[in-house]
């Protein structure tokens, strides 16, 4: 049986419209996660090599195994948001006399092979090459690794066990966070200590391997929980995501109602926004978003040129824009032929999707203010990126988006989902970064690079100034592309 | 009132519709039957401009549709849950469409109400979004909508699909109503000949893309239908 699931499995992948169509995008993240496992086994490496240079005066597996455990507790609540739950899509086997086992233990096995599970291996196998064994024989060195592996592994079946459980009891879900949450403060305030306790679990291993017997019975016990929550729950409604059975009251904004037709589609846009889960995430995650200044502002302060500010600035107050423009009509495909026959003026309809961006783009501009704390220039750059993110870019990501086909599927959420993402949104990446700095260096060049500040301000202020002409030229471009869109939309998935 | 002329659409290769000419009268109910894959569906998408013909179009009141809007004002349509937005409300659902045909608060009340016996309980208050309506209430959403506002074109897709025996009663019965009472053009595709010959005065059965048939509902057609149908 397990062979059937495994055939179909690699059927569903390969045949799914993204792996076919989007060989660039495959390309591009098969390239990031190369990157990413190039640099932890780099860091991996690095980091063993070094090690008694970097902590001295301790010993060198001992003080290792204490950052295990926060690494535990890390990848816990990081694996919590992002990971998947895999599962198999079990509706079309359940009416088949497949045994319920079979199903089960496939999708729970199926689970280990997942991207987490293995980025750990990259950086813990160089430490037990360069350091462990040089203090302790083979056989240890071996049972420490696979402490390491059973303790990821029960980590990934407790994730599955919590995701599943958010489903059915979403009590026990918050039990755990706030106990998870009670242990990081208890270590917090030096009442328990995390780097002891996993310096003594691990020490005692590797003084006793036989102990790594209650690992394996550790990770055996949660594989029998799971097994046995999806046993007595297998059935689709309650495996899958639950379904939303409150509606959310958006009660239509009054200043919204006045608005006539044009505010009907902005309140249309704002419930789709607040109502699907993919669509969702990208709301809980805009606080990060915009914290992201933190990470480059401290560094960039003191550098002559406004270039890599520039960059920045695009990105700050831009950004929440590139999401929204850049998908403007793959979020309305499931329902593109309504629009379609509707009797919305597609002129309306675009401008709509322009009077969002202007709202989205001040806002994250009124938030970003703050930043000036790390220096006036910083405000100046972001306001004249503002400028043109709104006076220029709103437009080549709106005419941009004519071209993009694919419908999104909403009911996912956002993170690690490239589904309906087309090689055309990735590619308009580079003008929307490199059209301002490229206005900006020749002035810079020539040493006026305030002038070039101004520069690249009045074009997204003449942008603004004749929207009406250039929204027209796009709803030209609209009804030249609806056909192919729509016909793209109409194909699912 | 609607007019086809010189229409096909072919997909990579195939063609998949070929009328070479067909007018529809105000007022008449027309039906379309025919296997799958006969182009009742790209007929259907070619007369709301959704798709692009590889020749020929069609014509409502003299106006290729792909040239003008004016037909969206006074045409209602409903071919399948592409139609419905899903993460709203019926309610809202409702609401958004009568603001888009113009109508007022009032006015979207006093129609939901007379929609109240086509809903069956089954729609309306139920706090539920389109999406996780059943099939059937979906339809039920989508017929609903596509006669807001009392259109002078009703275009509709296998209405009778997944709807419950009294909807489906409910629906030909209002159908008629529409016809005589408001002389509603009516452009109607069903799988079943019966619901169809029911509700409509002239049926036009489609084969691999061609008219084959075209004739005056009386008392013959069901079985001249079925004959024609039967392996």
């Amino acid at each position: 049986m397990i062979k059937w699931f495994i055939i179909h499995q690699f059927k569903q992948s390969f045949r799914s419209t993204i792996w076919q169509k989007n060989l660039i995008i495959n390309i591009i993240l098969g390239f990031f996660v190369f990157i990413i496992i190039l640099e932890v086994l780099v860091g991996g490496i690095y980091l063993a090599d070094k090690w008694q240079e970097i902590f001295p005066d301790s010993d060198p597996v001992s003080k290792f195994n204490g950052f295990i455990g926060y690494y535990f507790a890390f990848a816990f609540i990081l694996r919590f948001f992002m990971q998947n739950v895999p599962v198999l899509t079990i509706q079309p086997y359940l009416h088949l006399p497949v045994k319920k086992s079979s199903l089960i233990n496939y999708v729970l096995v199926k689970s280990f092979l997942n991207f987490f599970n293995f980025l750990p291996l990259f950086f813990v196998i160089p430490f037990a090459i360069l350091q462990l064994s040089q203090f302790y024989p083979l056989s240890t060195v071996w049972v420490w690794l696979l402490s390491i592996i059973l303790l990821v592994l029960s980590n990934n079946l407790l994730i599955v066990y919590l995701k599943k459980q958010l489903v059915a009891n979403s009590k026990i879900v918050a039990f755990f966070g706030l106990f998870i949450a009670a242990l990081l403060l208890l270590d917090y305030f030096k009442l328990i200590s995390f780097s002891e306790l996993s310096t003594a679990i691990f020490g005692h291993i590797i003084e006793y391997p036989y102990l790594i017997i209650i690992l394996v019975l550790i990770m055996l016990s949660i594989y029998i929980l799971n097994y046995f929550f999806l046993k007595s729950h297998l059935y689709p409604e309650e495996i899958n995501i639950k379904k939303e059975k409150k509606t959310n009251a958006i009660t239509n904004i009054k200043y919204l109602q006045t608005l006539g037709i044009i505010g009907e589609i902005i309140a249309l846009d704002i419930k789709l926004y607040w109502r699907n889960k993919r669509t969702k995430t990208i709301i809980y995650m805009t606080p990060i978003f915009l914290l992201y200044g933190l990470f480059f502002y401290p560094q960039e302060t003191s550098s002559e040129g406004f270039g890599f500010l520039i960059f920045i600035g695009i990105f700050m107050t831009g950004g929440l824009m590139l999401n929204y423009l850049n998908y403007a009509f793959s979020w309305e495909g499931r329902y593109f032929d309504y629009i379609l026959t509707s009797n919305i003026d597609a002129e309306k309809y675009i401008r709509v999707k322009f009077i969002i961006s202007l709202l989205v783009c001040t806002f994250s501009f009124v938030v970003t203010i703050p930043y000036v704390l790390f220096g006036v220039k910083i405000l100046l750059i972001n306001f004249i990126t503002f400028l043109f993110n709104i006076g220029v870019i709103s437009f080549v990501l709106l005419y941009n988006a004519t071209f993009n086909k694919k419908s999104m599927d909403l009911s996912k959420g956002a993170t690690f989902n490239y589904q309906g993402m087309g090689a055309s949104n990735w590619l308009v990446m580079l003008p929307v970064f490199l059209l301002p700095i490229f206005i900006y260096f020749p002035f810079n060049y020539f040493g006026v690079p305030y002038t070039g500040l101004i520069v690249v301000g009045l074009l997204g202020i003449s942008g603004l100034l004749f929207n009406k002409s250039i929204l027209k030229i796009i709803t030209k471009q609209f009804y030249k592309r609806k056909y192919k869109m729509a016909e793209g939309f109409r194909e699912k998935g | 009132m609607i007019e086809a002329k010189e229409l096909t659409k072919n997909y990579s290769g195939t063609t998949v519709l070929n009328i070479p000419e067909l007018k529809i009268n105000k007022g008449e109910s027309f039906g379309l039957v025919g296997n799958n894959g006969a182009g009742k569906t790209t007929f259907f998408r070619l007369i709301l401009d959704l798709i692009r013909p590889n020749s020929g179009g069609v014509w409502i009141n003299n106006k290729n549709v792909a040239k003008s809007n004016n037909w969206k004002l006074f045409t209602g349509s409903y071919l399948d849950e592409g139609f419905l937005i899903d993460f709203l409300t019926p309610e809202e659902y409702f609401d958004f469409v009568g603001n888009t045909k113009g109508l007022s608060k009032g006015d979207i009340d006093d129609f939901l109400k007379t929609y109240k016996e086509f809903f069956d309980g089954q729609v309306l208050g139920k706090k539920k979004y389109i999406r996780d309506l059943s099939s059937g209430n979906q339809m039920k959403v989508g017929v609903a909508a596509a006669l807001m506002g009392t259109p002078e074109i009703l275009v509709l897709d296998e209405p009778f699909n997944s709807l419950d025996p009294s909807t489906q009663i409910r629906l030909k019965n209002l159908l008629r109503k529409l016809k005589t009472e408001k002389q509603v053009t009516m452009l109607i595709s069903s799988h079943d000949l019966n619901h169809v010959t029911e509700v409509c005065e002239r049926i036009v059965v489609l084969q691999e893309g061609d008219i084959v048939h075209d004739i005056k509902t009386d008392k013959d057609t069901l079985k001249e239908l079925e004959d024609y149908f039967a392996v």
